[in-house]
């Protein structure tokens, strides 16, 4: 049995509900994205159901802990083709050994979540640090951004809170999300907002930042291997230092 | 002269001062003000010898009235002077740090005039920085040796870390080589700053936090200027942490900038791997519970090229190992080669839930390269060469690969 849901969060926390209710062991949860029709697998589809998701969110919370469902919810951010099926192994476990799950992780279904919810934790980190914005005509500080997972929500909170005082959009570029901070609050937005951004930028501080990003480094050392291990090169089109 | 030019210049001179971290301080944004403090600190970009970049590291003025053989600024070097003024500091900061290009700024300085006239200029900026900006984000000082204690003092009130270098690890190496600075303009202020975080700590209990130097003070100790050994420098390094409760103690592979005859030759090139060496033993003695004397003796005084301080430390007290992995105590796993404090934190709570086998340590991704040879799993041991065989030392020594990674190893062994 394949259960097909819409690849959200609630999706698949769903689709658990339903496998526990149902008293069925569905082989995997996909996403209908990912899906592909094969004639001899029977296949359930899952209505994305607040309330079914509700209870299994709160069933996790209770019996696994705040941490371990922040895990989930992290790892889900991954995109990973098998998320769905990754965090039902995950739940099962969870249900049966309680908060002790974050620890197995001699457990190879403990270990995946944990692994792919620490990348995107690393991912966010790194953000932290290699986001840049520009600051255009209009005084709003722009920034485009093309992570590898999805984790604009979890970089807006950072950006609230440091640059509070000044109006910010954050691009992700990849997935077409706009994180928008009117220094209130930040929205959410998938809608195209290009017409905000469209217009030029001060480059003076570019500039400044270019030259003192070559003066720092120290001749004698020069290792552009080690550079690359800390900062891929999939990263350098949109650091303003790399152009 | 323009700013972009001063810019090049005070980075330029700034750039051998190791010290990039970020971290130790959660400084909190006000609604309406700018920035804040990371705890864990924020690298932000890796410059071309890969290096982090986390504050925009500057000289407030490299002209300066000291004549240090090693310093590249020193009075009798012909060099591009420059210097800025508080506002021009404090605007590329701010506009730096709305870009979000940095977390704050790392401010030191040569000597113009006199100590306490630079020590004055330095906290001016800092005092505009916080008070007319109001920026909470991350500042590092530099007290100037020689500095009044009082001035050290208001620095400390505004910067998150200070630091102050001792730069040579020994009294006769500096008398040699920084004959203009002594030893007490250097250990008097950095008790005294260790004294007022104590203080500050103390007065917290009974009111409101009075923040000073939250982030803690560190210093930075040159390799290979001088021919002080390795031991010298950790037992140094111990006292700092112990006694004066540094936060960390920072290295810097000596580069040649000056011709002297008191400093190695100016092609020499700078010891990298040595400066890696120190580094994993500073690590071992925050840690991982070891001493300095345990690393190293009169008769050990230096490192060894081919194995990590842990792994020599291991091969000359091969007795107490194999160390069984379901009983062992962290303080046990942490003395292991190969496995890092991490590694060690997730075996204590993963065994708990179920004993662990050599096979659940793989898929945990331990690495068992070094470490297979000095634990068993349940009882058994799995290293494919007996503990005693006499040959783990050329099996656990490094090839070629720390070269890449750490530079030129060509120069160490012998010392100067």
């Amino acid at each position: 049995m394949i259960y097909v849901t819409d690849g959200s969060f609630e999706g698949i926390l769903t689709a658990v509900f339903e496998a526990y209710e149902k008293k069925e062991i569905p082989e995997s949860i996909v996403s209908r994205n990912f899906y592909q029709m094969s004639l001899d697998t029977q296949v359930r589809e899952i209505d994305t159901n607040e309330e079914k998701s509700g209870r299994v969110y709160h069933r996790v919370i209770e019996k696994m802990s705040h941490e371990a469902l922040e895990t989930m919810y992290k790892a889900w951010l991954s995109e990973y083709c098998e998320i769905g099926t990754a965090l039902y192994r995950y739940i099962r476990i969870g249900l049966k050994i309680g908060p002790g799950i974050l620890s197995y992780l001699q457990n190879p279904d403990v270990l995946r979540v944990h692994d792919l919810a620490y990348k995107v934790s690393g991912e966010v980190h790194r953000f932290l640090g290699i986001l840049r914005f520009k600051k255009l005509n209009s005084g709003l500080y722009y920034s485009k951004i093309e992570p590898d997972n999805n984790i604009t929500m979890l970089i807006a909170e950072h950006f609230k809170e440091r640059l509070s005082d000044q109006p910010w959009i954050i691009h992700d570029a990849k997935r077409n999300v706009f994180a928008l901070y009117d220094t209130n609050q930040v929205i959410f937005t998938k809608e195209d907002i290009s017409v905000y951004t469209d217009n030029g930028a001060d480059e003076t501080f570019e500039e400044l930042w270019k030259s003192y990003f070559k003066a720092i480094a120290i001749e004698n050392r020069k290792n552009p291997k080690l550079q690359k291990q800390f900062l891929p090169r999939r990263y350098w089109k949109n650091l303003t230092e790399m152009q | 002269m323009r700013l972009l030019e001063k810019l090049q210049i005070l980075a330029d001179s700034a750039k051998y001062d190791v010290s990039c971290s970020s971290s130790g301080s959660n400084r909190s944004n006000k609604k309406g003000q700018l920035g804040n403090a990371a705890v864990a600190g924020i690298c932000h970009s890796w410059a071309e010898d890969g290096r982090c970049i986390s504050l925009l590291k500057v000289l407030f003025t490299n002209y300066c009235i000291y004549d240090c053989k090693y310093c590249v600024n020193r009075i009798s070097n012909d060099i591009r002077r420059a210097s800025f003024t508080p506002d021009e500091l404090c605007e590329l900061t701010i506009e730096f740090y709305r870009r979000n290009y940095i977390e704050g700024l790392f401010v030191s300085s040569a000597v113009i005039k006199s100590p306490d006239y630079t020590m004055e200029l330095i906290i001016s900026t800092l005092r505009k920085l916080r008070y007319e900006h109001n920026f909470n984000g991350y500042i590092h000082v530099k007290s100037i040796p020689g500095a009044d204690l009082n001035l050290i003092h208001q620095a400390g009130l505004l910067a998150d870390r200070m630091s102050i270098n001792i730069e040579l690890p020994s009294v006769q190496s500096l008398k040699l080589l920084a004959p203009q600075k002594d030893h007490q303009t250097i250990i008097k202020p950095m008790s005294f700053v260790s004294e007022q975080i104590q203080g500050a700590n103390e007065l917290t209990i009974y009111r409101k936090k009075q923040m000073f130097v939250p982030a803690g003070q560190t210093t930075q100790l040159i390799v290979g200027a001088s021919p002080d050994s390795d031991l010298t420098i950790i037992r140094l390094t111990q006292e700092l942490y112990n006694r004066y409760k540094l936060k960390r103690v920072y290295y810097s592979a000596y580069v040649p900038v000056n011709a002297d005859v008191n400093l190695p030759a100016i092609n020499t090139s700078p010891p990298l791997l040595r400066e890696h060496r120190i580094y994993q033993a500073d690590w071992l003695l925050r840690f991982y519970g070891f001493n300095a004397e345990e690393l190293l003796d009169e008769k050990h005084s230096s490192f060894d090229t081919k194995v990590d301080p842990k792994c020599d430390w291991a091969l000359r007290n091969l007795d107490k190992f194999p160390v069984e992995i379901n009983s062992a105590s962290v303080e046990t796993l942490l003395r292991v080669p190969g496995i890092g404090y991490k590694m060690a934190q997730r075996i204590v709570r993963a065994r708990r839930i179920a004993p662990l086998s050599f096979e659940d340590l793989k898929s945990m991704r331990v690495v068992l390269k070094r470490a297979q040879y000095f634990i068993t799993c349940k009882g058994v041991y799995y290293g494919d060469l007996d503990i005693d065989s006499g040959n783990l030392y050329s099996v656990l020594s490094e090839k070629t690969d720390s070269k890449a990674m750490y530079g030129q190893i060509s120069m160490f062994g012998g010392g100067y």
